[in-house]
């Protein structure tokens, strides 16, 4: 999962959730630690700034800005939240395998402030998606967000680009 | 004129080396090779105005990034690819020209440099 904020006037804010496409949304995993991951105006991979998540765990090590816990849930009603490191989200487990990255609700606001742009915001994620009813792109006059994938057999990259 | 603004910008640059002094050369940004940072440009211009997906591309059942802009990231793709030695026939025969795996190669290649790259700056300090 990558994240790309291009925008130089606005933070980017927001969680990000992975769930199971395979029948059913479960298991569904969002961050939860932070409430909202910041990533700042003008961080992407040009200039190395950018938030890429391998895994739920490894992030915490290997990301700029790393999620201390998520919130599992493993059906409409059972919701756990666990630290990053916890055994049950650790690649190769049955959640971990079981679930792609899917969506993210995020806001943007005034690069370095807590001022929102109230219309700059939004679900947004794989589409069509019935799960989260997330969509693929978002434009607004402050600018756009898009998620799309690059997949093969067996890869599946995720991006969010925010223009 | 020219001469004034030139001599301004060489000053400009010069006060900016000097502020990054000791940290200029350990970035990650600095320590890039040209093939890598031409990788970011492709993905940044997904967001040029005639790049972004059009009405119908929107309108797709799918997130999967149009084959229209796949294929603007793999002349940048294939140019790390090669930049790691592999040549054009491996490059084809392993990939079968399919735009996402030439694109998923070349991530593949990126963030192991990235993670190099990030390694060597840890160790520098």
């Amino acid at each position: 999962m990558i994240v790309n904020n291009y925008s130089t006037t606005y933070d980017f804010q927001g969680n990000i959730s992975a769930h199971n496409f395979a029948g059913g949304c479960y298991p569904y995993v969002t961050s939860s630690t932070p409430a909202a991951i910041t990533v700042p105006a003008n961080s992407h991979t040009g200039n190395g700034q950018e938030l890429a998540y391998k895994n739920f765990r490894d992030q915490f090590t290997g990301s700029l800005y790393p999620t201390t816990n998520w919130t599992v849930q493993l059906s409409p009603t059972t919701s756990q939240v666990r630290a990053w490191n916890h055994v049950s989200i650790a690649p190769g487990g049955v959640i971990a395998s079981n679930v792609k990255w899917a969506s993210s609700q995020f806001q943007m606001y005034f690069a370095g402030t807590s001022t929102p742009e109230p219309s700059f915001s939004g679900l947004i994620g794989e589409s069509p998606d019935p799960c989260t009813g997330a969509t693929g792109y978002i434009s607004t006059p402050y600018g756009d967000a898009e998620w799309f994938n690059i997949t093969t057999g067996n890869v599946d990259y995720s991006y969010l680009q925010i223009y | 004129m020219k001469k004034l603004f030139l001599s301004a910008a060489f000053a400009a640059l010069t006060l900016v080396s000097c502020n990054n002094e000791g940290s200029a050369v350990n970035t990650v940004e600095t320590m890039k090779t040209p093939q890598m940072e031409n990788f970011d440009k492709a993905f940044k211009s997904l967001g040029d105005p005639q790049n972004r997906p059009t009405e119908e591309e929107r309108k797709r059942n799918t997130s999967e990034l149009s084959e229209r802009r796949k294929a603007l990231l793999v002349p940048a793709s294939k140019e790390l690819i090669l930049s790691t030695g592999v040549t054009e026939a491996e490059l084809t025969r392993k990939t079968g020209g399919d735009m996402s795996q030439i694109i998923v190669w070349a991530t593949q290649i990126y963030m192991q440099k990235s993670d190099e790259i990030r390694k060597n700056i840890k160790s520098d300090k």
